[in-house]
């Protein structure tokens, strides 16, 4: 188990012309379970590549356990990761793939099989100790590919998108094994995925990676917890990125700052109070208000202070528990979608007066940073 | 592969083994013919496919036995073939070890490593390999001549000066061998690393077992082509001893007298080792060795 530190770490390609990772500065606690999301590209595979030993560190400083480690080779770091195509040995049957590392470190034949054994217990996998790879499903690859890297009781675990070959019920329950695994283990791990409900169940912390843009000092956006980074976006990148369906963004501007409250004029003409702090700002900014799907209200009558917003209802999607309506709305391009639990009077075409209640509502100003949110959320 | 097949691929299937058929004739008509001959009596290159009065008087002396012919004359053997079939046999496996070790290994550094003048070099290489090599005969003569001065066991007349001299056609193996392990997903040498193994260890344990198919061909082909070979072995090998079996079969067609029999018999000799590699070789050539290592 150790503590993994990033300072300033850099990777660039063509000699440092093309950057693709820049100043990521991170400090992942011991025995804590890290997700790296971002859209596809934004770099997630080579930062882990990187902390493996598998892609050379441009710049900066890579720590493991208190020493440094830039220069030492893969094989030295101990560190364990299951590759997103798994990378099983095909020749080898399950039991010499896990046993493989193990071989290689002198270890002894009764220790060797004892702790594969075990492994292959914990992974339902003893059935299939004795088949090569080819004759087995994905999921049953995947569980010997993270069996083949808990064998050797690595410092750190890394996962590249594990999961993101399976289908939905597999992946479902390989989540859940993943999450008692590292309840049983406590070994420090970071897990690279797509998927947001795998990072948002899975992980005590959230990393958010973007696609490094002309000119920006880094592309690590924001780290925090999962529900830190759904109610506390640090800016309009992760306030898009986290939460599914998108959060809605208006464009507006400030008509009065204040520490507490402040008020809002959406470009269509609506005015609005929000619970955002913007005394760093002045009257008539250009800001960005948004609002989740899930924060608004649906009935027009509570919304406090007349806080509400009108489109016309273009299509309702009817999911049984709950419905997502798309509103056309002048200020939004695509659509405006809010979740409603009762949709039943609703029909397309009809206008619909939405409550935004103001401690629900996100701003940001021109550059996209989030103005701090001063009241906790409410809930329909 | 079960697919269902149409009725009239039947026919198709017929059509196309009379074809095999036709094509397998000639390839064995002139191996037959040359057994045959092996088994006439007399040197006589023509005559019918089945032998009249079959004798093994040929053989006899291509294997070093004494033959007592009908009129009661002993023939004795002209040349050391046995000798000849050992030198080629042992010069062939020598060479195809090695260019099989030389073009792994550099089969390797082009397929993994990075290097400046990569791409240079590999069109060099291939560049220099499409002169044959007998156009530089008398650079080997004159090179192993000097060397032999020096080094007295890499001179001319000696199986190591030929060795050496066959070692420099590895470019199309190199090629061979390149493209098969550019084949295999690197991750598996990654995720051996992660496991704890040397980059040589990963080579060793993951790629070159994943590999063998390849290994066997460029080891059956470099031994083929050596035994074969002719022009350069019969310029470096002088004496009657060191001789190899192909450069040593032509003795028994000298311009006065055609040995055709004898010939023969050590032609059939020469293909003996060819055939025995091959049928060992062949175990290795399987395919789907790679099948299920990555996704799912
Ligand atoms: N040799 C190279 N030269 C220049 N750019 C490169 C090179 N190799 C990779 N890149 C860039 O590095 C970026 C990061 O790639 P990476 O595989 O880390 O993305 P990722 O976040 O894992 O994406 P995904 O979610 O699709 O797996 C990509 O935009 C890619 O174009
Ligand atoms: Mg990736």
């Amino acid at each position: 188990m150790a503590e993994v530190k990033l300072t300033k770490l850099n990777k660039s390609y063509d000699g440092g012309k093309t950057f693709v990772l820049k100043n990521i500065d991170l400090l992942i606690k011991d025995g804590e379970f890290t997700a790296f999301v971002g859209p596809s590209g934004c770099g997630k595979s080579t930062l882990l590549r990187m902390i493996c030993g598998l892609e050379e560190i441009s710049s900066g400083d890579l720590e493991l356990e208190g020493t440094r480690v830039n220069d030492m080779p893969p094989n030295e770091r101990r560190v364990g990761m299951v590759f997103q195509s798994y990378a099983l040995y095909p020749h080898m049957t399950v039991r010499e793939n896990m046993a493989f590392g193990l071989k290689l470190a002198k270890m002894s034949k009764d220790e060797i099989n004892q702790r594969v054994e075990e492994a292959a217990r914990s992974l339902q996998l003893t059935h299939l100790l004795d088949r090569k790879p080819k004759a087995m499903s994905g999921g049953q690859r995947q569980r010997v590919a993270i069996g083949r890297s808990i064998v050797q009781e690595p410092r750190l675990f890394l996962f590249d998108e594990p999961l993101s070959n399976l289908d939905v019920a597999l992946r479902v329950q390989m989540r859940q094994e993943l999450a008692r695994l590292h309840n049983r283990l406590q070994t420090t791990s970071i897990y690279v995925t797509h998927d947001q409900v795998e990072a948002m169940t899975l992980a005590d912390r959230i990393v958010v990676l973007s696609p490094l843009a002309e000119g920006a000092e880094t592309n690590l956006e924001q780290v925090g917890a999962p529900l830190e980074l759904y109610h506390n976006p640090c800016n309009l990148f992760v306030a898009s990125f986290i939460g599914s369906p998108k959060m809605n963004f208006f464009s507006a501007s400030l008509l009065e700052t204040g520490e507490e409250q402040s008020r809002v004029k959406l470009d269509c003409g609506t005015e609005l109070t929000v619970f955002n702090n913007t005394s760093s700002a002045k009257v008539g900014d250009k800001v960005t208000l948004g609002i989740r799907p899930q924060d608004v209200l649906n009935h027009e009558e509570e919304c406090g202070a007349g806080n509400c917003i009108t489109g016309t209802i273009e299509t309702i999607e009817r999911l049984g528990n709950e419905s997502f309506i798309y509103l056309k709305h002048p200020d939004i391009q695509e659509a405006f979608i809010v979740r409603v639990e009762d949709s039943r009077r609703r029909e397309p075409e009809s206008a619909f007066r939405v409550g935004v209640p103001a401690e629900n509502c996100h701003l940001f100003n021109e550059a996209g940073q989030a103005y701090p949110r001063t009241r906790s959320p409410r809930f329909d | 592969m079960a697919m269902v097949q149409p009725r009239n691929l039947k026919y198709r299937v017929w059509a196309a083994r009379l074809c095999m058929i036709l094509l397998l004739c000639l390839v064995m008509f002139p191996f037959l013919m040359i057994v045959s001959v092996s088994f006439r009596s007399g040197n006589f290159a023509t005559g019918s496919l089945i032998p009249e009065n079959p004798s093994l008087e040929h053989w006899a002396l291509v294997l070093g036995i004494p033959w007592e012919a009908a009129d009661g004359t002993i023939m004795q053997p002209t040349f050391p073939v046995l000798t000849w079939l050992w030198n080629s046999i042992k010069v062939s496996l020598i060479t195809s070890a090695l260019i099989l070790a030389l073009s792994t290994t550099g089969a390797y550094a082009f397929a993994r490593l990075r290097f400046r003048f990569k791409d240079h070099l590999l069109t060099m290489m291939m560049i220099l390999q499409m002169f044959p090599a007998v156009l530089a005969l008398v650079a080997f003569h004159a090179f192993f001549n000097k060397l032999g001065n020096f080094i007295p066991w890499l001179g001319l007349n000696t199986h190591a000066a030929l060795i050496v001299s066959y070692l420099g056609g590895i470019t199309m193996n190199i090629w061979l061998i390149k493209g098969y392990f550019q084949s295999i997903d690197n991750a598996l040498e990654e995720s051996a690393a992660i496991d704890g193994a040397t980059p040589w260890q990963a080579f060793r344990y993951i790629l070159l077992p994943l590999s063998v198919p390849i290994l066997a061909v460029v080891f059956i082909l470099a031994f083929i082509t050596t035994i074969g070979e002719y022009p350069i072995a019969s310029v470096l090998l002088q004496g009657a001893d060191q001789l190899t079996l192909a450069v040593g079969a032509k003795q028994f067609l000298y311009a006065q007298n055609y040995l055709w029999g004898d010939f023969a018999a050590a032609a059939v000799l020469t293909g003996l080792p060819i055939t025995i590699i091959f049928l060992v070789a062949q175990r290795y050539l399987v395919s789907g060795l790679t099948a299920g290592g990555v996704k799912g």
